[in-house]
This record gives C-alpha cells, sequence and structure tokens, in this order.
C-alpha cells in the first residue's frame, strides 16, 4: 500500500516536470532575438564585454575565474575538504595496526 | 592464476605504456591553453586524473605504491591552493579577484587570443589543475589501499 | 517543436527518485543520486540554448573566424554546471568512503540491516 502510495506520487511528480516542460506554459527551449535579450541581459553582457574587461576568448572561463571568482573559491574549498575527509575515512585505524 | 602481482597482464601494459604519455600531452594542453580554446583547469585535470588511474588500473597497486608519495602530494595540493588565493590577492589594491595583470601588468598582457594574455587566467588554470589532478589520484588510490596497508 | 531535452531531464530525476524509492543497496543509491545530478546538470544546460532565425549558435568561444552577427549561446549556465560537476564528484568520493566503512562495520549494504545502532 505505502509503496503503491509512492510510485503514484512518483507519476504525478513525472506530469507536472512535462507539464512545466510545455513551451506554452513553462519552460522555453531556445528563445531567440528580442526575448533573449530580455531575459538573459547577464549572458549578453558577458558576450559582448568578456574579452575586453578579462582579456580570455574563452567566455566560460572568464566567467567562471574572474566574474564568478568567489564560486570557485568555495568550490575548491569543498574539493579540498572532500578529498581530505576521504582519505582520512580510508586510513588504516588504529585498532589495525598492531 | 598468480596471486602475487595484480596488474592486468602484457597486453593491457603495453597498450598502457603507449598511450598513458599521450593522454598526459592532451591533458596538460588542455590547462594551458584554457583561456582561449574550450577546457580549462578543471576538465584538463580530471584529464591527467584519468591516466594516472589508467596507471594504477594497468600496473597493478604494487607499482602504484612505489610512486605514489604521500607527504609530496599533499605539499603539491597545498600549493595549487595557495597559488589559486596567491593570484587572485593581487589586486587586492582595487578588490578581490580583480584582474591587475590584464589591465596594468608587466607580463601576461598580450594581445587576447595569444598565449601570453588574459592576467591572471593561466596561473590560475594551472593552480587548478594542479589540485584536480593531485586529489581524484588520491581519493583513488586510497580506496584502492583500503585494508591491504600490511602487504 | 517536441522538447526533447526537457524530457530527457525529467525522466532523468524521476528515473533518480524511482530508485532512491524502491533499491536497498547503498551503492545503487550512490548512482540514483549521480543520475539526479545528470538529470539536473541536463536541464541547465538546456536552457542556455538560443535559436536565432536561420544562424545555429556557436560555443561562446571567440577564435576570430567567426562572423559578426553569429549567434552564441548563453556562457552563464554552463560555467555554473561546471562548478557543479566538480561538487558532485566530492560527493561521490565522499560517499564511497563512507559506504566502505559502513560495510566494515556491518558487513553488509541493505539499508535495512543498516538502520540498526550497533556499538
Amino acid at each position: 500500500m505505502k509503496r503503491t502510495l509512492a510510485y503514484l506520487s512518483l507519476l504525478f511528480i513525472l506530469g507536472v516536470l512535462l507539464y512545466v516542460a510545455n513551451p506554452d506554459y513553462g519552460l522555453k527551449f531556445g528563445p531567440g532575438g528580442k526575448e533573449w535579450l530580455s531575459l538573459r541581459y547577464t549572458d549578453d553582457y558577458y558576450i559582448q564585454h568578456g574579452v575586453q574587461e578579462v582579456g580570455g576568448t574563452n567566455i566560460v572561463t572568464d566567467i567562471v575565474f574572474d566574474y564568478r571568482g568567489y564560486d570557485t573559491l568555495g568550490e575548491a574549498t569543498v574539493l579540498f575538504t572532500a578529498i581530505a575527509g576521504a582519505v582520512a575515512l580510508l586510513r588504516p585505524w588504529r585498532r589495525d595496526e598492531r | 592464476m598468480n596471486c602475487r602481482g595484480d596488474d592486468m597482464g602484457v597486453i593491457v601494459r603495453t597498450a598502457a605504456r603507449a598511450t598513458i604519455p599521450l593522454i598526459g600531452i592532451f591533458g596538460a594542453y588542455i590547462v594551458a591553453h584554457g583561456h582561449l580554446t574550450p577546457g580549462g583547469g578543471f576538465q584538463g585535470g580530471a584529464t591527467i586524473a584519468g591516466a594516472g588511474i589508467l596507471f594504477l588500473l594497468a600496473f597493478g597497486l604494487e607499482e602504484m605504491k612505489k610512486r605514489y608519495n604521500k607527504s609530496l602530494y599533499s605539499v603539491l595540493e597545498g600549493i595549487g591552493g595557495l597559488t589559486f588565493l596567491g593570484a587572485a590577492m593581487l589586486g587586492i589594491g582595487v578588490a578581490f579577484f580583480y584582474n591587475t595583470l590584464w589591465h596594468n601588468g608587466p607580463f601576461f598582457n598580450g594581445k587576447p587570443g595569444t598565449l601570453l594574455s588574459a592576467g591572471f587566467l593561466p596561473i590560475m588554470n594551472l593552480a587548478v589543475g594542479l589540485k584536480v589532478f593531485i586529489g581524484l589520484v588520491s581519493a583513488l588510490t586510497w580506496i584502492a589501499l583500503y585494508r591491504r596497508w600490511r602487504e | 517543436m517536441i522538447q526533447f531535452q526537457f524530457i530527457t531531464a525529467f525522466l532523468l530525476i524521476a528515473l533518480g527518485i524511482y530508485a532512491f524509492l524502491a533499491k536497498n543497496n547503498l551503492l545503487k543509491l550512490i548512482l540514483a543520486l549521480n543520475i539526479i545530478d545528470s538529470g539536473i546538470h541536463l536541464l541547465l544546460i538546456s536552457l542556455g540554448y538560443r535559436v536565432e532565425l536561420n544562424e545555429i549558435p556557436t560555443a561562446p568561444i571567440y577564435t576570430g573566424y567567426e562572423t559578426l552577427k553569429s549567434p552564441m549561446v548563453g556562457p552563464l549556465p554552463q560555467a555554473l554546471v561546471l562548478t557543479s560537476i566538480v561538487i558532485g564528484v566530492c560527493v561521490l568520493a565522499l560517499a564511497i568512503a563512507l559506504t566502505i566503512n559502513a560495510y566494515r562495520h556491518y558487513g553488509t549494504l541493505d539499508v535495512r540491516a543498516l538502520r540498526r545502532l550497533r556499538g
């Protein structure tokens, strides 16, 4: 009974998400022209001014390391902490060393 | 079946010996040209880590334990992180993450599209690539080493 | 136009949630987490696409060969997904380490057996 209810709720979630994907109501795939400029002016700014302000011709690298540098700093911290935690969990335990 | 060696046989070892330098060179190209072509620090570091994991799979744990130096790898990961932070600190007079090398620096300020351009972006690419490579290879080596310390 | 990208992304997310509900092995739960991650990445990348009149957009990289008016896809979702992929790898490594330790402690990976507390 509980399991059937869970699967029914899963089907409900999938139906709602597919309804959202309908272009008439929800998410749009690939608007162009004026609509793109009004919805995504941040992307347009990066494309127009990225080479002049940062210098790299790869706009994604410009965003990752310069415009959104704090994100990359926190992400490097997460990488360091996760690897340190994994290595600390997999070290020999004190009980095993004798 | 030979219990001593845990490598994957002579065919895989020969193929790995031929392909590991190529994978490493391609990863180094991705890291070094991260500000010009598709790619960057994370992707190139993951590619070089793929070469390291191929070495671990093909040649076995015994060979990897001889090459893997724990203190050296810890120091290299620290150097990568501190280089990233230091490159971000260069323009601290204006703001954190200010690209002062590109606007008025002595070097790395060439024409856009050349290798020595884009301020601190190549330095950060190298630092992050080193960090990702060390992290992934260390994690996979320690997972493979689990409960085999005594041998 | 049928939007296959969004449908694939939502199918991946629903598949991951189904695996979370139905499976009992701990390693399969980690795989389900990664499948949900892939679906979200596909969804975010698809949102950055752009259709001009009869031009196919290129990657946001200036190579010196494009014409003046050639459109580019949005670079911001790609940068954020790049960050998210690395976070996913970190979570995977930590989860694998915890799973190995749980197997060593309990001798099984079944989540119904793992619920009991044991010194």
